[in-house]
């Protein structure tokens, strides 16, 4: 039986800068069978531990597809994440799971795909655009509406160029507030739904950021007729234990770390805290 | 009750067996403490055990979920981590438990073996032998026969004793419970159609004693599972609360907890410690945003995973024993009894 609270040894193989407070991380495990072995879906997350220091839950960023390191986004926000980004390249970390229940990728097969992301509500996302993208002709048009307070807010900068260069994918991008030398858009993110080719009818949509972000955006997608049960986002909640066994992240008898990330927006409205 | 389940041993013979059992396990009983509280705690003789006692005030279930619990020993060299799973084989035999403790350690295990099993309490479970006392007295406050957990235990326990005139009368209630008996058996002869009639009367006695000390949960568990407990009484309960979590400490089927690394000597260790669902920080997001901000939003909280249908499903039990703890503890009166009431009647006294 394995152990529920041991973490895996993992080695940082790089990190990029994504905004001011915000970082990738490359990682791989010590144990490189141990890397080999390890299974997940996109929209599941790791609890990653700076020993010494604690442990936080970081939504697997990476496609199951690429398999050579394992993804995380992380934004400076307190004493793990601190510490995490005061550790670079060859430095050890601690990495549990995958927890969670991730996307249900045979569900997305052969549906037009809409992405919506605010801020750093992309990463959790990123893992099953790639996912997705490796696996292009299982699935219908593919569509990304990504938005952050600023340019300089955005993150996976260069994939997003990367992204736009493509023929078989429609990316839309926006700041709330423009900075000298941005050409894009500017607005919030539910701007950009005026401007896709929407078709409710056979589209599955995923949203992710920030609450508030989160609720317009659903709001404006149930009103322009797409049905709860396609509009699937993931929630987060105070972690410690990640397996169902704290009780730190339960909304009613779900927990979120066992039952979730990922919910549709029926689940979630049916939802008794 | 099988006949071979039904045994008997003279009351004088106790301490040479329970010194017998000394032997092969630590011995965890309540005793006295130096105040005359009483305390589950380790003792080297049986002359420490005491046999007529108030319920201790702490429930023994920190011999099975320690307030800091080792999980995962940390230590680095060079930059290179080693890691070391913490596991806890000490055998134990917690003797003269209560109905309603032994019943709230059932509870513990379920809820540890259920859906992913934590292989740690596990290992510790599977070392500890649980022998209760069953209570021919209730205590004043506790309503353990609203629970399903006292003032008898029907299964669950390993040895269930009750104390007849002279003898003990002992029930095995499983392998673990017979193992115990080995050694002494010529301590203990199978019990007598009369010992058997006598333990059947103490039961019926003591079940009789009950009269006000109740809980309805039945219908408390429709409200809350239905969400149908007006915010008002939520936020009128919530206001006689004083966050001190005294609740959640002393109560024998609360387990939340939080996972940190503790500094030691070479390194660290990972613990799982104690929480309270009813303390703020609880479910405090890093964003500064807290989805149950209020008093009234954390009592909510642990009345629906003590008493909805949703756990009552999953768990098979409500999440209480009766055993009246929290109705000594809570400063502000927000007990089980006393919400299950007020939810009841949707009224608060306060
Ligand atoms: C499923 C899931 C997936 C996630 N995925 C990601 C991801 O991919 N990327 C990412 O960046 N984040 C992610 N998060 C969020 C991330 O887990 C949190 O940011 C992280 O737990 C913060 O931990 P910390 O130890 O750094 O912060 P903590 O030290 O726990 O602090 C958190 C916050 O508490 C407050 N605080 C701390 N100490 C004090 C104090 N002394 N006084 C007052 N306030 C204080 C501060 O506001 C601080 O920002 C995810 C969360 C979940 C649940
Ligand atoms: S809720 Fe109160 S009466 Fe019930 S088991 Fe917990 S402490 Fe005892
Ligand atoms: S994080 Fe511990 S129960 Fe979900």
């Amino acid at each position: 039986m394995a152990d529920l609270f041991s973490p895996s040894v993992s080695t940082i193989l790089s990190e990029r800068d994504e905004t001011p407070d915000t970082r990738t991380y490359q990682l791989r495990f010590r144990d490189s069978q141990e890397h080999e072995r390890f299974v997940f879906r996109p929209g599941q997350f790791l609890e990653l531990s700076v020993f010494g220091v604690g442990e936080a839950p970081f939504c697997l960023a990476s496609s199951p597809t690429r398999r050579q390191f394992l993804e995380v986004t992380v934004r400076r926000t307190g004493q793990v994440t601190d510490a995490l980004h005061a550790l670079g390249p060859g430095d050890e970390i601690g990495v549990r799971g995958p927890c969670g229940n991730g996307f249900d990728l045979a569900a997305a097969e052969g549906h037009d795909l809409l992405f919506i992301a605010g801020g750093i509500g992309l990463p959790p996302l990123r893992g099953l655009i790639w996912n997705i993208l490796d696996e292009r002709d299982r699935f219908g048009r593919v569509t990304i509406l990504y938005g952050a307070r600023t340019p300089t807010d955005l993150v996976y900068k260069d994939e997003l160029q990367l992204w736009q260069g493509r023929d078989d994918i429609e990316l839309f991008v926006t700041v709330d507030q423009a900075e000298p030398g941005w050409e894009g858009n500017v607005g919030m993110v539910p701007i950009l739904l005026e401007m896709a080719e929407l078709r409710p009818a056979s589209t599955l949509t995923y949203v992710c950021g920030p609450p508030i972000m989160i609720k317009f955006v659903i709001q404006d997608l149930l009103m322009r007729g797409f049905a709860e049960e396609r509009v699937i986002s993931t929630l987060e909640r105070t972690m410690q234990c990640g397996v169902g066994k704290c009780n730190h992240c339960c909304i009613g008898h779900l927990y979120v770390c066992r039952d979730g990330p990922v919910f549709n927006y029926r689940q979630i409205r049916e939802m008794v805290e | 009750m099988r006949p071979d389940d039904a045994l008997s041993i003279a009351r004088e013979d106790l301490p040479e067996w329970l010194a017998l059992l000394g032997t092969r396990a630590q011995m965890i009983a309540p005793t006295s403490g130096p105040h005359g509280d009483v305390f589950y705690s380790p003792v080297s003789s049986p002359d420490e055990i005491l046999w007529e006692f108030e319920n201790s005030l702490q429930p023994p279930k920190r011999f099975l979920l320690p307030q800091t619990d080792p999980l995962v020993k940390i230590h680095s060299d060079g930059g290179r981590f080693h890691l070391e799973p913490v596991c806890d084989d000490r055998r134990q035999i917690l003797v003269n438990l209560r109905s309603c403790d032994l019943k709230g350690l059932l509870y513990l295990e379920r809820v540890h073996t259920y859906d992913l099993p934590d292989p740690s309490y596990l290992r510790r479970s599977e070392n500890r032998s649980l022998v209760s006392l069953a209570c021919t007295e209730p205590c004043p406050p506790g309503f353990c026969i609203c629970c399903d957990a006292g003032p008898f235990l029907r299964h669950g326990f390993d040895l269930q004793m009750t104390m007849l005139s002279d003898r003990m009368f002992v029930e095995v209630g499983s392998d673990k419970g017979r193992s115990l008996l080995e050694g002494a058996e010529s301590m203990f002869r199978p019990a007598t159609p009369d010992e058997i009639a006598k333990r059947e009367a103490l039961e019926a006695a003591a079940r009789d004693h009950f009269k006000t000390e109740t809980c309805h949960f039945g219908s408390a568990m429709r409200r809350i599972s239905t969400g149908r407990v007006a915010e008002e009484l939520w936020e009128a309960m919530g206001d006689w609360c004083l966050e001190c979590g005294g609740c959640t400490l002393i109560c024998p089927t609360c387990y939340c907890f939080s996972v940190k690394d503790r500094r030691v000597d070479e390194g660290w260790v990972r613990c799982r410690t104690w929480d309270s669902c009813q303390y703020a920080a609880f479910t405090l997001e890093a964003s500064g945003h807290n989805p149950r901000p209020g008093r009234k939003d954390r009592m909510k909280r642990r009345f629906f995973h003590k008493v909805s249908a949703q756990y009552y499903q999953r768990d098979g039990d409500v999440g209480c024993v009766g055993c009246g703890r929290c109705i000594k503890v809570c400063m502000g009166t927000t007990n089980m009894p006393a919400v299950v009431e007020a939810i009841r009647k949707g009224e608060w006294h306060g």
